[in-house]
């Protein structure tokens, strides 16, 4: 096997590539910790007051569910306004800002500058912006949401568009269509399904990030998780928990069977 | 109105020193002179990169000429995609050689594409197409036989019946000039006569100028009134179709007549 020499060679500097790697990932790692305060022997000495709160956290407090349900239908009803918002914005935009599907490269260009604007800025900023806006409340949330939403689909929704099949746009020019028919008849059937799909999928991220909203006053569950655990009613905080996971899990099913129809 | 009208002298299709040069160099087109008159069945023959689909696509300005001048009925075919572009676009059908159909849509929508350019987008966007543009849809696909098949979806048809969809299409423009670019490229014989058939009938009934790009010569001999060969971009062989012999196939395609030049494995009477 006179084949087997340079290989072997090769082999030996992948092995030195690795260990480099996984070296410099270990002081990377390490250098980071240490700027975290990253102190395992902090955790282990509370180890104690961690035990408390789990055993004083069950079993949940399942009587509390009564009061649960208006404010989870609070923390649906933010994520429906945001999803359903965001996906009206979010058309036109991917559609404005996609290369070769824009009118014109620079009304792509400046609508693509918008979307990474709107994507730079996390949820939270957009929630603390709204709230000072409308004030602390469901509403501040759902525009937050609103952003959000936009800000996610419209990226992965110019991204579609962006690699449609052109022939069919070329088709309707052929006909002697304008800009408006190539939209409505070549690229909106192409990338529908996908809209759809983008949506329901932020939607089922809206769900949970309601949740968090509500931790800093946009109302919902969140907020009446934030209330039980700042009183120390662990036991209700339990159940919220519970509740929340089992809400989440079943949305994302659905979402999930609706978007794998789609596809 | 009558002041507008070109005098019926005029070709319907001229090119004039038409050359195309593509950014990588290539001279699809090497000033083509060639005259096609109003009514008239020309099929253009030649190999694959002889510039057939070139032709064609100057015609109705997907492709722009680098040189010399394409008329429609006398009308010099803009250089720059807007209105003037739009509205000769809007009178020159085209049929493709992968249907393009819009498969998530129906039949009769799809046939209704040929109705953009005349109907405001505000409809088009809503989907209300006025009953006039949908008459002469339904009446585009009445003349292909598939008017039964209307209302359902465009990937539900056949290859043949999805590529009789396209001419539909190009009819439901109300055109003057039909091109037709490799239109059974993709079909098998049976099919691809039932599509030539229909754009023979629509040839002679309505006398709509018709162009038809075809790599099968029998094929071309069977439909055209007359064959127009392409070579390296230039005219080598302009004739009607009766008369095109195997020394005038030597002369298109460089080299003998091979089993793969013609559609059905009959023999070659040339």
């Amino acid at each position: 096997m006179s084949v087997g020499a340079p290989p072997r060679a090769g082999r030996g500097r992948g092995a030195l590539l690795v260990a480099v790697v996984v070296a410099l990932l270990a002081l990377m790692t390490g250098w980071s910790a240490a700027g975290v305060g990253f102190a395992p022997g902090e955790l282990l000495r509370n180890l104690g007051s961690l035990r408390r709160i789990v055993g004083d956290s069950f079993p949940p407090d399942w009587a509390f569910w009564r009061r649960l349900l208006a404010p989870f239908l609070e923390t649906l009803q933010i994520a429906v306004v945001g999803s359903v918002l965001g996906g009206l914005i979010s058309l036109p935009l991917a559609i404005l800002a996609a290369r070769g599907v824009a009118p014109t490269p620079a009304v792509a260009w400046v609508h693509r500058q918008a979307m990474n604007l709107l994507r730079t800025m996390p949820d939270l900023f957009w929630a603390m912006l709204f709230a000072s806006a409308v004030g602390f409340g469901p509403f501040a949330g759902a525009l937050a949401l609103t952003v959000f939403t936009v800000a996610v689909v419209s990226k992965l929704l110019s991204e579609s568009a962006e690699s449609i099949d052109f022939a069919l746009t070329e088709t309707v020019r052929a006909g002697g269509g304008g800009w408006s028919s190539t939209v409505r008849f070549a690229v909106l059937p192409q990338i529908l399904p996908q809209y759809v799909s983008f949506v329901l999928y932020a939607f089922e991220i809206n769900v949970r990030a309601s949740t968090v909203l509500g931790l800093v006053g946009a109302g919902g569950i969140g907020m009446v998780l934030n209330t039980q655990r700042t009183t120390f009613q662990y036991q209700r905080v339990t159940l919220i928990v519970l509740a929340i996971f089992g809400v989440v899990v079943l949305l994302e099913q659905l979402s999930e069977a609706a978007r794998r129809r789609l596809v | 109105m009558s002041t507008a009208e070109t005098p019926p002298a005029e070709p319907a299709i001229r090119f004039a020193g038409a050359t195309v040069v593509y950014p990588n160099g290539v001279k699809a087109l090497d000033g083509l002179d060639l005259s096609i008159e109003r009514g008239e069945l020309v099929v253009v023959v030649g190999l694959s990169g002889a510039g057939k689909s070139t032709l064609l696509r100057s015609i109705n300005g997907l492709v722009r000429l680098t040189g010399g001048e394409v008329f429609v009925e006398g009308r010099s075919v803009p250089r720059n995609e807007g209105a003037a572009l739009r509205a000769l676009r809007a009178r020159v059908g085209m049929i493709f050689q992968d249907h393009r159909l819009v498969k998530r849509l129906s039949v009769l929508t799809n046939v209704l594409l040929g109705r953009v350019a005349r109907v405001p987008a505000w409809r088009q966007l809503l989907g209300l197409w006025p009953r006039r543009d949908v008459d002469v849809a339904l009446q585009a696909l009445d003349r292909v036989g598939l008017v039964d098949r209307a209302r359902v979806r465009a990937s539900e048809l056949s290859g043949g019946q999805q590529q009789r969809v396209g001419i539909a299409r190009a009819l439901a423009q109300e055109p003057v000039v039909i091109l037709a670019d490799e239109p059974v490229a993709s079909l098998d014989p049976m099919t691809s006569h039932r599509v030539m058939d229909d754009l023979q009938r629509i040839n002679r009934d309505l006398g709509i100028t018709t162009l038809v790009n075809l790599h099968f010569l029998d094929l071309a001999k069977q439909y055209a009134q007359r064959i127009v060969g392409l070579r390296q971009g230039a005219l080598v062989y302009d004739g009607p179709a009766t008369a095109v012999g195997a020394k005038d196939f030597a002369e298109i395609y460089g080299r003998r007549m091979t089993a793969e030049d013609v559609l059905e494995e009959v023999e070659v009477r040339l």
